[in-house]
């Protein structure tokens, strides 16, 4: 976890101190583990804070602090998708802007939770265990997804099913028309996802796709091609959203390491967003699924081994 | 520091030493008393030398002191198969930083009553624990004991025996390293000339570490306009992701 030993010479250029994480880091890893980040979002388009908040907190980077710039770096990747989206006529900026209505009450009842954790001492404790809970059920969701997929494929067989299942969550009151999504539901209901999935962007350091873009698609049961458009496009105001109030109430945002961070993911989401048509969607979606389930195992690893001291310290500023 | 000017300090403090072991004192300087926290910082090391009037037998310990203040010790316990931190302990008073060096083995040259009263020694420090918190004298000394742990293992705190070099009885050198985690302010730094556990002469300087160039502008930005520097981050990464649009559309 400690990354501050002094670093050889030749290598020195290449550091670059974060003046908010307040410790040093390889500037081009950062940028390629951006670039990556974004090349998968662009691929498969979710992707981009899941990963890279745990990814940053691997490289020692205080959770925090992770949290904060990684939502400020998923603005920049989430506009250049929205604007390539909302040229393709793939966003129903209706349903986006209900959505994101719930997505900035939801991130700003999300950082005064963040800022009580933190108070309490358990901040890093939510954010780990979030992390495990979500991404597990999230991996484990897509893995069989694209695995029946694949299987069906094999197979030849190509069904098509209902428009979208209708449920008594549709029924709730103050319905609304939502024209280029073909829905006619009560807007309470994408109100009430945009709340939630705000509450865990501000405190996972997530744009929420994973998680509001399977809501999009089987509890609100709008069509595949406008969800990752709409779902880009509320995420940047909660990111944005996000960003400001960690800035601050807890001064947190590190606006070097969501540079870095950005310069890569920008290049990586356009890149990845030009290989969808060659690659097949369902085996990146399996591939991704592995790296998800992975990454929750190794972070619920580390909540549930002893670890070798029992005692740490936090030094006040 | 590289060993030309090195050696220029050696003569010049050696010409001059004659005079100062009449006066029965020790002299020191560091290779640089400011260290600026900027975009390239990893951590320094600094040189300490002098001269001093000495015998054979002398000891020289230097002790360098960061800023005080409240360091939180955790505990973590087994909750439902989880490991949480269930009880705290605050220090009041504890060193950000800290380094003691000295020629030999700090046990050898004072007795641990010595060492107690002139607060020399890893675990003979006046940390305090917050008042409020109750804990049994025998968890104390394992709290203690964690914050010094952790603090070694942090770099922050080291114990650096055998590491002041001294030649011929009348000049001293010694290395001092601030990891890139040191914290920022005014760091005392003591040197104390003993014999027979007797202190004959000390020195006091100082060192300033602070925050400069960009890195210290994005801190204090972030620190006295938080919202507009919340605001400016998200504009900057709205332009960015703009850009980078514009530019990939004409590929």
């Amino acid at each position: 976890m400690y990354y501050h030993i002094l670093i050889n010479k030749n290598e020195n250029l290449m550091y670059i101190y974060l003046p908010i994480a307040e410790q040093p880091i390889h500037s081009l890893a950062i940028i390629g583990v951006g670039s990556i980040i974004g090349f998968i979002m662009g691929l498969v388009g979710v992707g981009g804070g899941f990963l890279l908040t745990p990814i940053m907190m691997f490289l020692g980077i205080p959770s925090p602090v992770a949290v904060a710039s990684v939502a400020n770096q998923l603005v920049a990747p989430s506009i250049s998708g929205v604007l390539s989206h909302w040229k393709k006529g793939n966003v129903d900026f209706k349903m986006g802007t209900v959505l994101l209505i719930g997505g900035v009450l939801g991130s700003s009842i999300g950082v005064i939770l963040f800022n009580y954790l933190a108070k309490i001492g358990q901040l890093d404790l939510v954010i780990r265990a979030s992390y495990v809970i979500f991404l597990s059920l999230i991996g484990s969701m897509m893995f069989a997804e694209s695995m029946r997929l694949i299987l069906r494929k094999k197979r030849g067989k190509v069904t098509r099913g209902k428009l979208h299942q209708h449920t008594w969550l549709h029924g709730l009151p103050f319905k609304t028309r939502f024209r280029k999504s073909k829905l006619y539901i009560s807007i309470l209901l994408p109100i009430l996802i945009g709340v939630l999935v705000g509450i865990l962007a501000a405190i996972m350091g997530i744009g929420g796709g994973f998680i509001i873009v399977p809501a999009m698609i089987y509890l609100l049961g709008m069509p595949t091609s406008l969800v990752v458009g709409t779902s880009l496009f509320q995420i940047i105001f909660v990111a944005a959203n996000t960003t400001i109030l960690q800035a601050s109430q807890n001064q947190t945002v590190d606006i070097v390491l969501a540079t870095l961070l950005l310069l890569g993911s920008v290049a990586g989401v356009q890149i990845g967003a030009k290989f969808t048509n060659v690659l097949k969607g369902e085996h990146l979606r399996l591939i991704l699924a592995v790296i998800i389930i992975l990454v929750s195992l190794q972070i619920l690893t580390d909540l549930i081994t002893m670890p070798s001291d029992l005692f740490s310290v936090i030094i006040r500023k | 520091m590289n060993s030309i000017s090195q050696i220029i300090i050696y003569l010049f403090v050696f010409t001059f030493s004659a005079e100062l072991r009449a006066q029965n004192q020790i002299v020191a300087d560091l290779s640089q008393d400011n260290v600026e926290i900027s975009t390239d910082f990893l951590g320094a090391k600094i040189l300490l030398f002098g001269a001093y009037d000495g015998k054979k037998g002398d000891d020289i310990i230097v002790v360098v002191t960061g800023p005080k203040g409240l360091v939180t010790v955790q505990k973590k316990e087994k909750v439902l198969g989880v490991w949480v931190n269930t009880q705290k302990v605050n220090y009041i008073n504890a060193p950000k930083y800290l380094n003691i060096s000295s020629n030999r083995d700090i046990n050898k040259i004072l007795n641990q009553k010595t060492r107690k009263i002139s607060e020399i020694g890893l675990n003979n420090l006046n940390v305090r624990i917050q008042p409020g918190i109750n804990i049994s004298r025998d968890n104390e000394k394992n709290w203690r004991k964690a914050l010094t742990r952790n603090m070694l293992k942090s770099k922050l705190w080291s114990l650096n025996e055998n590491s002041v070099a001294l030649n011929k009885d009348a000049l001293f050198r010694s290395y001092l390293t601030l990891p890139s985690n040191v914290p920022t302010g005014i760091f005392n730094v003591k040197i104390l000339h003993y014999r027979n556990s007797k202190l004959i002469s000390k020195e006091k300087s100082t060192i300033n570490v602070l925050k400069s160039g960009i890195s210290a502008e994005i801190y204090n930005i972030a620190q006295n306009y938080s919202t507009l520097y919340g605001i400016f981050a998200v504009f900057l990464a709205v332009l960015i992701g703009w850009t980078t649009n514009l530019i990939f559309r004409k590929l």
